[in-house]
């Protein structure tokens, strides 16, 4: 691990990398973003991942040792993409010496909701679990840059979640989680003391599709 | 198809002609030409052979006192493209060339020869110029393409292997053909409950796994990353999730180290285990890959260039089949140890269940094939039957009988492919390798045959990251070029495949 002087404990240049829906990665420095990637395909994280990392590094002129923070969108979002990017985010951060911050993917949406509409109340964000469900969260604004969840994050079918609140006083967004929108957030809860720091365990809200073993008949 | 490289000489001429005037309709060098060529004192010819027959053949040509080499031509016959070949030839040239002294290998290649460079680019090559309208009459640009032989012959490489195909995270570094960590982290005891490997959970423990495993490999050799020459990565085949972590990772590990990375065949680093046992691969070999997932039988010619499926399984693998067949018996899971336990005391011929694929009629159809799915049901059947008859029946006999019945198809099979494609060797490989009556069997019918037995530890034959170390520091050795970083993961990758 770097081990910065105390009067440059902000870590200056960061990555930042989420797969929970497509593939976004993005270089920012000192909370700014200088290159980012978006891929919108929901299926193409393997293949898209060491290009998408070479990328953002060669057009923001950084090294990868020069990265001090690996962000890490945690989900939640679909399991098998999700975990490509915090497999990346892992040996990324081993092989640039760098430091693991893992940030909820939602919180990224609903960032850059509040940049786009300043001063808007409740906000309910949702993003495609399949299964005919929805991961969603609740936010109630953005406080130093770190946007305020109320509820979440959670696994529901959407016409469950006016149960659980009241939805017709949350706005809604159609936009998409931001590998730069991560990056923004991890620098904020630096800033304010708050960093997840090492804990980039992935967000499932599911358990996997097994049913354990009764034995026995296999034959017809 | 077994492909011979030897010398060529001018005795050769005629055949070499034939090949040249099909191969290159309109700038097919004249006989004269070829003949001084194949005469010259700085040359270095050679020829593919299938049964005798001219199938390829390339030259070098080196001067004395210089530090360069050009490859002067090189053809395979139109049906046999695709084959490895090509790549046979090149790895002989090149590996003369070095042993002549060469540095730097040169060559020309038509612009619109895309195939052939692609050959190249595989060994290094790097476009350095353009010859303007070099070959006529076509008027076609030749590329003047060059590769430096110092770079990849000075000393045995330090990679770093990863493997996730299955429920095994495995990390291992090798130095050249010497395994220098092999750290293997199971989620099998996770999938106990199961009784088999549940892809998610597999997955999921790879994520979890894969930093203390790295950690540890690079603490048991004593090393850092900055030691380490190149990644090496399974790309497939094996559960697709799984096989995701591994590249995801591997890919994000090359650009923050800025190494090469290599994408490798899990099946052929099954075969490669053998390298870091005994420093050497000895082809051909036969190699009968039985696991978990895999039960796979093939012919190696040539680790990196002619690696052939003759057969696999059709529907469960040999591993899976005992997990089951353990479930039926009422056995813990994984099923393999469990049934060899129980069937020490058991009679082998106390039930004669069915060998599958082995009647004519499927032996046309599926010689090599392998089918475990019918005898699961006849042992299932058999319980069933003895139970509602409420019958004692002898566990340790089923045990035995059905292990008898795996074993006895997948050796037989392994010896016949030995003596058909005249191949006196039988590696083994793949966890199922741990079952004593497979190595037993395995040992009397390879020595009743006259053929060599190769069974690597069993930390080689499982599931391993050191395996695929090997692949990569084979493939680095040969001259290889690095992957480009967009490869995928590909559940049902071809054993054809090496490297993608």
């Amino acid at each position: 691990m770097k081990t910065p002087a105390a009067s440059t404990r902000i870590a200056s240049y960061s990555l930042a990398i989420d797969t929970s829906a497509g593939t976004t990665v993005a270089v920012l420095s000192m909370g700014t973003v200088i290159a980012e990637v978006n891929y919108l395909e929901p299926m193409t994280h393997s293949e898209r991942i060491g290009s998408a990392i070479e990328k953002v590094l060669a057009d923001s002129g950084i090294q990868a040792n020069q990265i001090f923070t690996v962000v890490a969108g945690v989900g939640p979002g679909p399991f098998t993409g999700l975990r490509v990017g915090l497999a990346a985010a892992r040996y990324f951060a081993i092989g640039a010496q760098a430091e693991l911050v893992g940030v909820c993917s939602l919180d990224s949406i609903a960032l850059d909701f509040y940049l786009e509409n300043p001063g808007a109340g409740n906000l309910l964000v949702t993003t495609d679990a399949r299964r005919k469900e929805v991961f969603w969260a609740t936010y109630s604004g953005v406080v130093e840059g770190v946007p305020v969840r109320s509820h979440g994050p959670s696994v529901n079918k959407l016409e469950d979640i006016a149960e659980l609140i009241d939805v017709s006083s949350h706005a809604t967004t159609e936009l998409g989680v931001r590998a730069g929108a991560l990056g923004q957030i991890a620098f904020a809860q630096e800033l304010a003391g708050v960093a997840n720091r090492k804990d980039i365990t992935p967000i499932y809200l599911r358990e996997p599709d097994a049913v354990p073993s009764k034995g026995k008949k296999v034959s017809g | 198809m077994a492909i011979e490289i030897r010398q060529a000489t001018v005795l050769d001429l005629p055949e070499i002609m034939n090949l040249e005037t099909a191969s290159f309709a309109k700038d097919a060098w004249p006989e004269e030409t070829f003949k001084s060529e194949l005469a010259a004192k700085h040359t270095y010819y050679i020829l593919a052979l299938e049964d005798n027959l001219v199938v390829g053949y390339a030259g070098l040509s080196k001067l004395p006192g210089s530090d360069q080499a050009d490859i002067q031509t090189i053809a395979v016959r139109e049906d046999k493209r695709g084959l490895g070949i090509g790549k046979k030839l090149m790895d002989t040239l090149t590996l003369q060339a070095t042993e002549l002294g060469a540095k730097e290998i040169f060559l020309e290649v038509r612009a619109d020869n895309s195939i052939a460079q692609k050959l190249y680019k595989l060994f290094g090559f790097k476009q350095i110029g353009t010859r303007k309208k070099y070959y006529q009459p076509d008027g076609v640009d030749a590329f003047i393409m060059k590769t430096d032989m110092r770079l990849k012959t000075n000393k045995e490489p330090v990679v770093l292997g990863i493997e996730t195909s299955c429920d095994e995270t495995g990390v291992g570094i090798v130095r050249g053909n010497q395994v220098l960590a092999n750290i293997i982290s199971s989620s099998m005891d996770k999938h106990a409950i199961f009784g088999g490997v549940v892809p998610e959970i597999a997955a999921r423990a790879h994520l979890e796994a894969l930093t203390p495993v790295l950690d540890e490999a690079l603490e048991k050799a004593n090393l850092t990353l900055d030691d380490i020459d190149a990644i090496a990565v399974t790309n497939g085949p094996g559960l697709a999730g799984a096989l995701m972590v591994g590249v995801g990772a591997a890919k994000a590990l090359a650009v923050a180290t800025g190494k090469p990375i290599y994408a490798v065949n899990h099946l052929v680093g099954h075969v490669g285990a053998d390298i870091l046992d005994r420093g050497e691969l000895k082809t051909p070999t036969i190699a009968l890959l039985v696991s978990g997932g895999h039960t796979s039988l093939l012919v190696v010619r040539d680790l990196l260039n002619d690696v052939e499926l003759l057969g696999e399984t059709i529907d469960d693998a040999a591993g899976e089949a005992f997990d089951k067949v353990a479930r039926v018996l009422g056995l813990s899971y994984p099923g393999g140890p469990e049934i060899d336990r129980v069937a020490k005391d058991g009679n082998p011929n106390a039930i004669r269940f069915p060998r599958g694929l082995t009647l004519p009629k499927d032996m046309e159809k599926h010689r090599y094939d392998f089918s475990f799915s019918g005898l699961k049901t006849a042992v299932a059947r058999h319980v069933e039957l003895a139970e509602s008859k409420g019958e004692e029946f002898s566990i340790a006999d089923v045990a035995a009988s059905f292990r008898e019945a795996v074993v006895d198809v997948l050796i037989k099979k392994a010896v016949s492919a030995c003596k058909e494609f005249d191949v006196p060797r039988l590696l083994l490989g793949g966890g199922v390798v741990a079952n004593a009556r497979l190595r037993e069997v395995a040992k009397e019918q390879c020595e009743a045959n006259g053929i060599e037995l190769r069974i690597p530890p069993f930390s080689l034959c499982t599931d391993n990251g050191a395996m695929i170390a090997a692949i990569g520091a084979q493939l680095i050795m040969a001259g290889r070029a690095p992957s480009t970083l967009n490869f995928s993961a590909e559940s049902t990758l071809p054993v054809t495949t090496v490297q993608s």
